[in-house]
C-alpha cells in the first residue's frame, strides 16, 4: 500500500501556501543533486507502516525558519535550534497528512531532525518521491514503506 | 482574555501567536500538555487552548482528558491544532471533550472562523 | 512587463460580456497577474500575446472567465445568516408548508457548493421526519458546477469554517480530501445559470441566498436580478444577500427584517402586483 504522487503533492503544497506564503509557489522539477544542509523524517506505525522525510538545503532551511518564526531577514538571523524545530514541524505536518490518506489508525512518531541526511531504517524502500523547487532550489519529500518481504 | 498556545514546535507557537493576538487575545505558551497543566495548576486560567496532539512528555489527548476531569476548568475552550487528521481520531478528541479541531496546515482565516464560531471573537461589521 | 490597454480592454469586455462582471481601469495588474499562468500553460512568452490568442479560441477563453471569477466561499460564511436559516426562516416555513413537507431553496451563484451543502447540513439536521428538501445550486462556471457534484474538498477548504462534529458526521476521507456524504449530494441539485440574462424556468423557492456576487455587478444590473429573484420567491419566502449588499438600496417591493447582525429581505408585493404598475410606470 502506497500514497499516490498527486496526493503527496496536493499535501506538501497545501503545507507551503499555508505557512510559507502563497506568492513563491512550489514548482515541479526534474530529480537532480541535492546539496542536503537538514533534514527532518517521521515514522507511522500501526496499519500501515512507513516513513515520511523531507531534505532540503541549508538557506531554504533558514528562510523556512525565518518565515515560521515571522523574523526579519535584515535583522534577526536564525540559530541551528530554530532551524531544526521548524523542519522538524514541516515534517509532522506532511507526515500527519500522508498518514491520514493510507488506511488507519496509524500512530505519528516525534520528529527526527539532523543537520545532513537523517539516517533511515534499513529495511524501507522508496514508495514515492516528490522532487520540486522552491524560490529557486531543489528540496525533496519522499515517502517510505517497509519491505513488503521482511515486513 | 487570554488563549494557552501548547505545542511541542516553537514555529508552530510562534505562528498561533500571531493569529490570535491579532484576534485580541493575550497569549501563554507550553512546550508539553505537562507544562499546560502547570500553567492551570497555578491558578493561570485561559479562555481557550489550542492544543497540539504529538508532543513529548504529554500528549495534547492526555491533556484534554485531564482538563474535563476538573470541574473547575470546565469553562475552558479546547481547540486541538494538529496534523492529525484520521476520521477517527477527530471523533475520538471530540468525545474526550475537545469544542474544535482544526488540521494543520491552516491559514489564519480557519483560526479566526473557528473561533468566531465559538463566540470567542466577534466579526468586525463591515461599514 | 504590462498588459496593454487593449489587452485588458478585450478581456474586461469578455467577462463583462459573459458574466456581468466588472473589471475596471486601475485592475490591469490583477487581470495580468492571474492570465499569467494561462499564459505560460499556453506556451506564450507574454499576456499580451495570450490575450491574441482568445479571439479564436473558445476553449481558452472559458479559462480565462474561470480565472478572473472569484470564487472565494467557506461554509456557514459569516454564521450568522445561518443561524437566521435555523431560527427564524425555518420555524414559520415549516407550520406554513406542513401540507406538502417540502422546502425548496436556491443558491445562486454557489462557487464550489460549500453554501449549498451548509444549507443541507442544517436541513438534515432540523427537518423534521417525512419532509424532504431541494437545494438548487447554480452558478455561471461549469468548473465550480463539477466542484459542487463532485463534493470534494482540499484539507484547507475544510477548516474555514466547518464545525468538527459536522466534518465527521457529513464526510469521509478520499485521498488527501474529504466528500461529502450522499445524503447531502441528494439534496442538492446543480444547473448551469447566468444570474445576469433572463431565467430559465424555475421553481418558486422559500428561501434564496443570493450572497456575495451582486457587489461585482454595476447597479442597473443588481436591480433587475434582483426584479427577476423577486418573482421566483414565495411571498412568505426569504431573501439573504451578503454582508456588504445588505445595505443596497433595495426597491420598495422588498422588505428587510433584522434577525441579530443579519437584514433578512421579504417580498412585501407579489409578483403579480408588482408586475403591472411597474410596468407602466416604467414610461
Ligand atoms: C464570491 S463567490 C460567492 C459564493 C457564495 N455565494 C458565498 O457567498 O460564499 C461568487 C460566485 O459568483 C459566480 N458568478 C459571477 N458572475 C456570475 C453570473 N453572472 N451569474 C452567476 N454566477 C456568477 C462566480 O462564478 C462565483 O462562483
Amino acid at each position: 500500500m502506497e500514497p499516490s504522487l498527486t496526493d503527496v503533492r496536493m499535501v506538501v503544497e497545501e503545507v507551503w501556501t499555508s505557512f510559507l506564503g502563497a506568492e513563491d509557489p512550489l514548482l515541479p522539477m526534474a530529480p537532480g543533486t541535492l546539496d542536503v544542509g537538514w533534514s527532518a523524517a517521521v515514522t507511522v506505525s500501526g496499519e500501515w507502516q512507513g516513513a515520511v522525510s523531507v531534505e532540503l538545503p541549508r538557506s531554504m532551511a533558514e528562510e523556512i525558519a525565518r518565515r515560521m518564526l515571522g523574523l526579519d531577514d535584515e535583522v534577526d538571523s536564525v540559530g541551528d535550534d530554530d532551524v531544526a524545530d521548524a523542519v522538524g514541524e514541516l515534517v509532522n505536518m506532511i507526515g500527519g497528512n500522508v498518514k491520514s490518506l493510507m488506511p488507519g489508525p496509524s500512530a505519528l512518531s516525534l520528529p527526527v531532525v539532523a543537520a545532513g541526511r537523517v539516517a533511515r531504517a534499513s529495511d524501507v524502500i522508496e514508495a514515492c518521491r516528490l522532487d520540486a523547487s522552491w524560490a529557486g532550489a531543489p528540496l525533496l519529500v519522499s515517502v517510505h514503506v517497509r519491505h513488503p518481504e521482511k515486513g | 482574555m487570554y488563549a494557552l498556545i501548547i505545542d511541542d514546535s516553537r514555529a508552530m507557537r510562534s505562528i498561533l501567536r500571531r493569529i490570535v493576538t491579532d484576534l485580541g487575545f493575550e497569549t501563554l505558551q507550553a512546550g508539553d500538555g505537562q507544562e499546560a497543566l502547570d500553567h492551570l495548576e497555578a491558578g493561570r486560567i485561559p479562555t481557550l487552548c489550542l492544543i497540539d496532539w504529538n508532543m513529548p512528555v504529554m500528549d495534547g489527548y492526555t491533556f484534554i482528558t485531564r482538563v474535563r476531569a476538573n470541574a473547575a476548568w470546565r469553562d475552558i475552550t479546547l481547540m486541538m491544532v494538529t496534523t492529525e487528521s484520521e476520521h477517527g481520531q477527530i471523533v475520538r478528541a471530540l468525545a474526550a471533550g475537545a469544542h474544535e479541531y482544526v488540521i494543520k496546515p491552516f491559514t489564519p482565516d480557519a483560526i479566526a472562523d473557528k473561533l468566531e464560531m465559538l463566540g470567542l471573537v466577534a466579526k468586525p461589521v463591515p461599514a | 512587463m504590462t498588459i496593454t490597454q487593449t489587452s485588458f480592454a478585450f478581456v474586461s469586455d469578455l467577462v463583462r460580456r459573459e458574466t456581468a462582471m466588472l473589471y475596471d481601469p486601475g485592475k490591469e495588474y490583477l487581470v495580468e497577474a492571474r492570465l499569467l499562468p494561462l499564459a505560460r500553460e499556453a506556451g506564450c512568452p507574454d499576456v499580451d500575446s495570450y490575450v491574441a490568442k482568445l479571439v479564436t479560441n473558445p476553449a481558452e477563453r472559458d479559462k480565462v472567465l474561470d480565472a478572473l471569477t472569484i470564487n472565494e466561499t467557506s461554509w456557514f460564511r459569516d454564521n450568522a445568516p445561518y443561524q437566521a436559516f435555523t431560527d427564524m426562516m425555518l420555524p414559520p416555513l415549516l407550520a406554513a408548508r406542513s401540507h406538502v413537507r417540502h422546502l425548496s431553496i436556491w443558491s445562486a451563484a454557489c462557487s464550489s457548493g460549500q453554501e449549498a451543502y451548509s444549507l443541507a447540513m442544517l436541513l438534515d439536521q432540523h427537518l423534521p421526519s417525512g419532509w424532504t428538501a431541494q437545494i438548487l445550486a447554480s452558478d455561471v462556471s461549469s468548473t465550480m458546477l463539477d466542484r459542487v457534484r463532485a463534493g470534494r474538498y482540499s484539507q484547507v477548504e475544510m477548516n474555514r469554517g466547518m464545525p468538527a462534529t459536522s466534518l465527521v458526521k457529513y464526510f469521509s476521507r478520499t485521498g488527501s480530501e474529504w466528500e461529502v456524504c450522499d445524503d447531502l449530494k441528494k439534496m442538492v441539485r446543480t444547473q448551469s445559470l447566468n444570474l445576469s440574462t433572463p431565467f430559465p424556468l424555475l421553481p418558486t423557492f422559500d428561501i434564496v441566498f443570493l450572497r456575495n456576487v451582486l457587489i461585482y455587478f454595476d447597479l442597473d444590473t443588481k436591480r433587475d436580478i434582483l426584479r427577476r429573484v423577486h418573482r421566483v420567491v414565495a411571498s412568505d419566502g426569504f431573501l439573504l444577500l451578503g454582508t456588504s449588499e445588505t445595505t443596497l438600496d433595495l426597491d420598495e417591493h422588498w422588505g428587510r427584517e433584522a434577525h441579530g447582525r443579519v437584514q433578512v429581505h421579504r417580498p412585501t408585493t407579489t409578483a403579480a402586483e408588482q408586475w403591472q404598475p411597474t410596468a407602466m410606470t416604467g414610461a
